[in-house]
Order: C-alpha cells, then structure tokens, then sequence
C-alpha cells in the first residue's frame, strides 16, 4: 500500500499543487473538518470556505480555500476550488484597505463607477477578510 | 499643388499615428501573454470539473435525476417563447474585424429569432451600444457587464453566471445562446455560436461505468450535483471569457501591426514626394540663377 496522498489544488485561474506528495490532508468539508490519511475511503464532498491543510514530512502548509468540491479516489485527492491561496500570502491590512475601498466605491456611486468591478472587488476583500480571521482562529 | 510645408505637415501627423498604433500594438502583445497563460491555467480546473460531473451524472438514475432540481438545467422546453443571447464583444474599438463580425454574427442570429421575445446580456461595451442602438425588436437588455477586459477574472464570470441562471429559472426562457470570438491562434479569430442552456445530455460519458461506485458522498449525490452544474456552468462561462480577451488582444495586435505598417509606407511615399519637389525646386533655382547670369554676362 502506498503510504502517501497524491494531493492536486486546482483553480479557475490558477493551477497550485499538481500530484504532490503528501502524507495528510485536511479539507474543510460540507460537513465539517475531515482528515484524510493515505487509503482512505474514495469520497465526493463539497467544501464549503475555510483551511485546508496538508503536511508533507514534518512541513506543514496552510491553503485558504473557498467552495469548491474534493474527490478523493484511492490515494489521489483532487481539489476544485472556486478560490485558493496560501494563507501566509493573505496581508490582513491590505485586504482591510481594499475593503474599505471598494465599499466607498459603491456607496458613492459616483457617475463612471464600474459596478461590477467594485462589486467583484467587494467579494474579494470579504473573502480575503474572512480568510485572515479563519487563519487567526487557526492559529489561536 | 501641396506646398513643401503641407507635405512635412503631413509626414508629421503620419508619424505622431503611427506612434501610436505602434505602442498600441506593443502593449497588446504584452497583455496576450498573459490572456494565453489564463486559457492555460484555466483548463486543467475545467477538464477536471467535467469528468467530475460526467462520473456524478452517470451515478445518478434518471428517476431520481428527474425529480432534483438540476434536472431543470438539462430539460428542453419547446413552448416557452423567450430566448436569450448572451453576447460576449469587446469594450474597446481599434480591433480590425473583431468586434464587426461578432456584431455581424448577432444580426443574423436576432434576425432568425425575430419572431421571439429576446433577453440579452451585453458583456463588453461594444456589444451593449450595438444593442441599444436596434430598433422594432421584442428586446430587452437584461444584464450588462463592460469595462472587464482585460482583466476579466473568475470573479467576473461568477457574476456573469449567477445573472444567467437566473434568467435561466424563469419557465418562459427557452434556451440561452452564446456568440463569441474564439482565440484559434495569434492570427485568426472565429465567431462562434453555441447553446449554453440547456445542457447537453451528451456530456463525455464515464469513462468507466459506475467508477463512483464504492465513492461516499457528502452531501448526497443530488445536492452535490445540484450544486457543481452551476458552477460547470461557471466555469464555461469562464473560458468564453478568457477566449474573447485573448482573441481581443490578437485581433488589436494584428489591426495595429497593419495600422503601423501603412503607416510606414505612407511615410515613405511623402519623404519621396517630398524630396522630388524639393531636388525641382533647387533645380528651377538653379537654371533661374545660371541663365540670370549668362543674361547679365552675355
């Protein structure tokens, strides 16, 4: 039996692990936090929003994921998410300031406000927010 | 007769547009780079979402496919009299042909469903005046998106995708098309024309039957395919996104390399033309001088 997990984190606009190997993963599933060790039962979830994290040896890495779905088939897991990033990359401060930004943007409405720009930007920075606070919660 | 001063006036002006063109080119050429290297990276996430839901789709027996409400997405409804058009241009002219082919494209297709009551979603300003600008159809603009390219992300089609499934829910709406430019290469665009919705029931088959079978979902297989048909949808709408972008960027690439040349040419013609009617100038000049001087010397 093979005693690691062939880990594969995919976005729409980015490609970010590609079968790397680890030796476990925890995805924020549908359900709840669940740990997958190699041999696993295969599985389909939905991911709702939070950390995933995996280790490799004694490296441990934290990713940020948001929505996205996870199949795990023998000992590869792949990962669909709508967005990912690795949490230490996220800068709390700056996704405060885009925030605010993109929140001024909308409440005044100004005359060539590009309204779906400032509102990609608004969900963005909340997603971004979310995942600093997660990361604190993490942490703590 | 143009004086030497025009000419040079002339020559000048030349040379300020082909300036510009020429660093509208450069930057085209720069922003492809990235357009392509979006296609890229956005592929592995598709090809993978398909099988996804090619495997969960085939799981799923058609009694109880029927009754979730993802069946919806894939049912045909012959009566309902509205169809949409979503319609992906550019916002920004100085394309060459990109953006009159498409506009062309939609003529025939809004020609062809006259008869119909019509949605449309605009993306890219280009698409949206044109639309504005019809008269004595049954239309109505039901969402417009500009002013995303170049820099269209997911976030965008996300949007974009929310405002057509929701159109989409309504029984009256029939089907919902799509017209874009495809990016074939560097020096070709196509305009394509596909039906978004409903979906196809010719999604690529499971490779092998029931290799979900031993799987464990959660949530149920209903509720996770109810919930990933959107976001294929999505991720569709995606890829026409990036498509249009890059095919965007070739065609400005391509129309300003051949602005740039003219440009060059047309240059070229005045500098002679110019330098012709200088060399006679000096010459009468000259035959002026000489025969003043054998005048005076005779």
């Amino acid at each position: 039996m093979a005693h690691k997990l062939l880990l594969t984190i995919l976005t729409p606009e980015k490609s970010f692990l590609t079968d790397k190997e680890v030796d476990f993963v925890t995805l924020p599933a549908f359900g709840g936090e669940m740990g997958i060790l190699p041999g696993h039962i295969s599985l389909v979830t939905q991911l709702k929003e939070g950390i995933l994290t995996y280790k490799d040896g004694h490296k441990k890495e934290l990713f940020a994921v948001l929505s996205g779905f996870a199949e795990v088939n023998r000992n590869s897991v792949l990962v669909l998410a709508e967005e990912a990033e690795l949490a230490k990359e996220i800068n709390e401060e700056s996704a405060r300031q885009a925030y605010q930004k993109a929140k001024d943007a909308l409440a005044m409405r100004g005359k060539d406000l590009d309204l779906d720009a400032a509102q990609a930007a608004l969900r963005r920075a909340v997603v971004r927010l979310k995942i600093s606070e997660l990361k604190k919660k993490y942490k703590s | 007769m143009a004086s030497l001063r025009d000419i040079r006036k002339h020559i000048k002006s030349v040379k300020n547009i082909k300036q510009i063109t020429y660093a509208m080119k450069m930057v085209s050429a720069a922003r492809i780079k990235k357009a392509q290297t979006a296609i890229l990276c956005s592929r592995p996430f598709a090809i993978r979402m398909e099988g996804l839901i090619s495997d969960l789709y085939g799981e799923l027996d058609g009694e109880e496919f029927k009754k979730s409400r993802a069946y919806a997405l894939f049912a045909e409804r012959p009566r309902a009299g509205t169809r949409a058009l979503v319609l992906v241009a550019g916002d920004k002219g100085l394309c060459g042909s990109f953006n009159s082919n498409l506009l062309k494209a939609a003529a025939v297709w809004l020609k062809e469903n006259r008869c119909e009551k019509i949605k449309v979603v605009c993306v890219g300003r280009k698409s949206r005046d044109f639309i504005k600008r019809l008269k004595g159809l049954d239309l109505e603009i039901a969402y417009e998106m500009v002013g995303i390219f170049p820099k269209a992300g997911y976030v965008h089609a996300e949007l974009l995708t929310g405002k057509i499934l929701e159109l989409f829910s309504g029984p009256e709406v029939r089907g919902v098309s799509l017209i874009y430019n495809e990016f074939k290469s560097m020096l070709s665009q196509r305009v394509v024309q596909t039906e978004l919705l409903p979906l196809r029931h010719n999604l690529p088959a499971a490779a092998e039957g029931g290799k979900l079978k031993d799987f464990s979902f959660e949530p149920e297989r209903r509720p996770l395919l109810e919930a990933l048909l959107p976001r294929y949808v999505g991720a569709q709408v995606y890829r026409v996104l990036l498509e249009s972008q890059a095919a965007e960027l070739a065609a400005r690439m391509n129309a300003m390399e051949a602005a740039s040349k003219n440009a060059s040419e047309l240059i070229d013609g005045l500098t002679l033309r110019l330098n012709k009617m200088r060399q006679t100038m000096i010459t009468t000049e000259l035959s002026e001088i000489v025969s003043g001087a054998e005048a005076l010397g005779g």
